[in-house]
This record gives C-alpha cells, structure tokens and sequence, in this order.
C-alpha cells in the first residue's frame, strides 16, 4: 500500500516536471505570430520569471528554517555552488568542430552554448521541482507553475538564438522542451532523497532556493535590465514577487 | 531594558541603525577612492540585505490582514514609483562619481533620504511585531546603511567633501529612517488595523527600491556571478539574524 502510494508520487512528480519541461516548448510559439520579438517584450518576460522565482524562494526558505535555519542557508550555500561549479565545468569545455543544424563555428558555438547552459539550468530546477514536493503539495504546486512560467521566456530565450540563425520554430521549440529534460529526470530522485531522509528536507529547500535565487540573480534580473528600461522591469519584477507572496499566503 | 519606555526603545535601536552609517566612510578613510567594483559589491550587499529585510517581513504569520498587506504593498510599489516621477529620479544613476552638476547633488541626497525613510517604517513594525524581530530589523539595517554610505560618500568625496563631513551627510540622510520608525510604532501602535497595510507598504517600497536604485547599478560595476553572490550572502546575513519565525 505505502509502497503503491510511493510510486504514485514519484509518477506525479515525473508528471509535474515533464509538465514544466514541456511548457519551455510554449517559448517558441510567439515566433509565429511576430518575425521579431521585441526587447521590451523579452525584458518583461524574464522580469515576470524573475519575481515569481524569487516569491517561490521566498516560500522555500520560510519553509526550510522551521525544520532548521542554519541547514536550510547550509543547503542555499550547496545549491550555489552547485550552479557556480556546472558553470565552471562547462567553462572548460572544449570547442572545436562545432555544428550545430546547418550553422557552423562562431554561430554553431553560440547556438550550443545557448543550449549547454539552458540544459545546465535545468538539472537544478528538476531538483526544485522534486524537493519542492517534500514541502507539501500545494508548495510544489507553486513552484511546478513558477518554474512552467519561468520555462516559457527560457524558450523565448533559446528560440531568439536559434531562430535567427536558420532553425525552424517547431525545431526551436524542441530544442527548448530538450533542454528541459533533465527536469522531471532530476525531480524522481530529488523527490525520492527528500522522501528517505527527512531530516535532509531543510538542506533540500536551501538547495532549491538558493539555486533559484542565483540563477535570478546571474541571469534573469542582469538580462531583463540588458532590455528594459530599469523603472518599468523593476514594477513588473516587484509587483509579480508581491503577486506570488500573497499566492502562497492565500493557499 | 523592559523598564525603558517602548518608544524609546525604538528611537534607540532606529537612531543606532543611523548612526551606524558614519561608518560608510571607514573603507575610503582607508583606501582612497574606491575601485568601481567595490561600489558594485556595496550596492549588492545593500540589495542583498534590503530583500532578505523584506523576506523576514513575507515571514511575519499575520493572523489575518492579507487583504491589507496586499493593498498596502500596492500602495508603497506606486508611493516610490510616483515619489521618482514626481522628483524627476525615475532613472537617475546613482553612482556618477564624476558628475559635478549641483542638481545631481541634491538629487542623490533627496534619494537617499527618502529611501531611509521606508527603512524606518520597517523597522516600526518590525518592533511592534515583537522586540527581538525589531532589534533583528535594525541590525540588518545598520548593516544596510553602511555600504548605503560608502556609495554616497564616493559620491561627495568626488566633490571636494571631507570625509568627517560625509560621515555626517550620511547619518543625516538616515535620520529620516529614525523619524518614521518612531512616527510608523505609534500610529500603527495606536491603530493595530493599519499593521499589515505598514508591513505591505514597507515590503512593497522596498522590494522596488532594491529592483530600481541598487540592482541594475550593481550589475554595470561588477561581473553578475560577484553580484549574484554578495547579493545572496547578504539575504543569507538576514535569514541568519533571524527573529522573523517562528511568531505564535
């Protein structure tokens, strides 16, 4: 029966994931409607994922510090450096014979690197997404909606590389819903680990809230303000983290 | 300590949270002109600290009051939006070392005062929540004004100031903070309805001060991975000074 109710989840938390990953390919779906996606729009977008990401983290570390404060900023401090050192490997990669479609070299490189690190991302958010379940239900249905929205301008993002570059939008959004596979791959075991070992719960919300705050941090915010206006994508950050606050108040 | 009025208590803590600001002089005293990334780091130390001040507030259990929280932290979002219109700050650069036109001058510090203002009314309810929590709000402040200070004093430094005279340009700037903590601890004090309208208003004016003022100039000063992580030690300062939860 346990046993039963145990793999149940673990098909929910497959589900939810697989959900998430597959709502990147929805990225790809204004390149059909516009030739070229507007900055401001970009900006927005990511400004929107930013705020919901950073409400999401605000929950997780409530969360966390009441099983234990230092073992959740113990478990931010590993999700950190889990992105720094992914960052690092991929740093080191070479590059040599790059094709990607029917691009090569320099444009190969960027469409790959684009796709290296959109992929990278997601080991992490997979974890979020399987740990947020070890927070409850409702919490992971939070997080499962912040990362699906999160994964759209992530689409948008790896279809604006590709896109130009010569890849059809139906391959775009493939590219995007691949780079989030790792997503429901990570979240089983992320999940199942919560599940067998309690008192790790702490170290896991850390971990999924340190690692979203990064990556807002690094990426999202510094990209929004690279195409916004900082007044405008500061409001629709600021009111989206207010949005997501009183969200999970309300649930 | 329980002997002392409350609201003295409070006009200690705020008024040592201002003061603490002087401080910000320290690392030119000892350096000379500091080295753009630095003002970047102090900008995201700033950040760091302002968004793990309004985590602790998102912390508070409100027995009820969402409605008003919600509400109020609509209304301190539009109150700083409209303060920058209506001031002409909307995109002012807060960290223009070598611009010298008096306008700017009083810009920076009208900013800066306004900014502190909201400081106070967090540390106001923060106090009225329960004394450790608002003893907790003041230190994450004191630490805040600090790089806060730094950045002004580089500012007025450029323009021929002495750093005795920067120490007290930048306690002054803060003393608005100590003015609202004491003002925001009575009235709301006086009125507990208006408490989760405070600690929305709060929440929300710092939340886009932060994403307006301190972020986007951090990220031009240094590289994003060095402002990611003085940004996250910062909230992680916060979270550790803890006395947010739990709040039966």
């Amino acid at each position: 029966m346990i046993e039963t109710l145990a793999a149940n989840h673990t098909l929910l938390v497959f589900l939810y994931a697989l959900a998430t990953a597959l709502a990147t390919g929805l990225g790809a779906l204004p390149f059909l409607f516009v030739r070229h996606v507007s900055d401001r729009f970009v900006a927005y977008s990511h400004a929107i994922a930013a705020g919901l990401m950073l409400g999401a983290s605000f929950g997780l570390v409530s969360e966390g510090t009441m099983h234990g404060r230092l073992e959740t900023l113990g478990g931010a401090l590993l999700g950190v450096l889990f992105i720094l050192g992914t960052q690092r490997f991929l740093a080191g990669y070479d590059e040599e014979e790059l094709v990607f479609g029917a691009a090569r070299g320099e444009s190969a490189r960027r469409m790959m690197l684009m796709m290296i690190v959109m992929t990278v991302h997601s080991f992490s958010e997979g974890v979020a997404v399987g740990v947020s379940f070890g927070g409850g239900v409702t919490l992971a249905a939070v997080i499962t909606i912040a990362i699906a929205v999160h994964n759209v301008p992530e689409g948008i993002a790896i279809t604006a590389v590709l896109r130009p570059r010569g890849v059809s939008v139906p391959r775009c959004a493939g590219w995007s819903i691949v780079s989030s596979l790792p997503q429901p791959l990570m979240a089983v075991p992320a999940f199942l680990f919560v599940e067998a070992f309690r008192p790790a719960l702490p170290w896991g919300l850390g971990f999924a809230a340190g690692a979203m705050i990064f990556m807002v941090l690094v990426e999202l915010l510094p990209e929004a303000f690279l195409e916004g206006r900082r007044a405008p994508v500061a409001m629709v950050a600021t009111l989206t983290l207010i949005g997501m606050m009183l969200f999970q108040r309300l649930l | 300590m329980s002997g002392l009025d409350p609201i003295l208590i409070v006009l200690l803590y705020a008024s040592l949270a201002a003061f603490a600001a002087a401080l910000g002089v320290v690392p030119h005293a000892v350096a000379g002109r500091l080295p753009l990334p630095v003002l970047g780091w102090a900008n995201a130390l700033a950040s760091g600290l302002m968004l793990g001040v309004a985590y602790s507030l998102f912390a508070i259990e409100f027995s009820a009051g969402l409605l008003g929280g919600g509400l109020g932290a609509l209304l301190g979002v539009l109150f700083v939006r409209l303060v920058h219109a209506s001031t002409g700050t909307t995109d002012l650069d807060l960290n223009q070392l070598d611009e010298l036109d008096p306008a700017y001058g009083y810009q920076v510090v009208l900013v800066n005062t306004l900014h502190s203002a909201y400081e106070g009314v967090a540390i106001g309810v923060a106090m009225l929540v329960s004394l450790p929590f608002g003893v907790s709000m003041a230190a994450a402040l004191a630490i805040h004004n600090v790089p806060e200070a730094m950045i002004l004093t580089a500012i007025v430094a450029g323009r021929g100031l002495s750093l005795f005279h920067a120490a007290a340009l930048a306690v002054a700037t803060n003393l608005s903070q100590v003015l609202l903590a004491v003002v925001t601890f009575a009235v709301v004090g006086a009125l507990p309805v208006l408490l989760p309208w405070a600690v929305g208003f709060a929440v929300g004016a710092l939340i886009y001060l932060t994403l307006a003022e301190l972020l986007p100039e951090s990220y031009r000063e240094a590289g994003h991975t060095s402002i990611a992580l003085v940004t996250l030690i910062a909230m992680g300062i916060v979270v550790a000074l803890g006395g947010a939860e739990p709040i039966q």
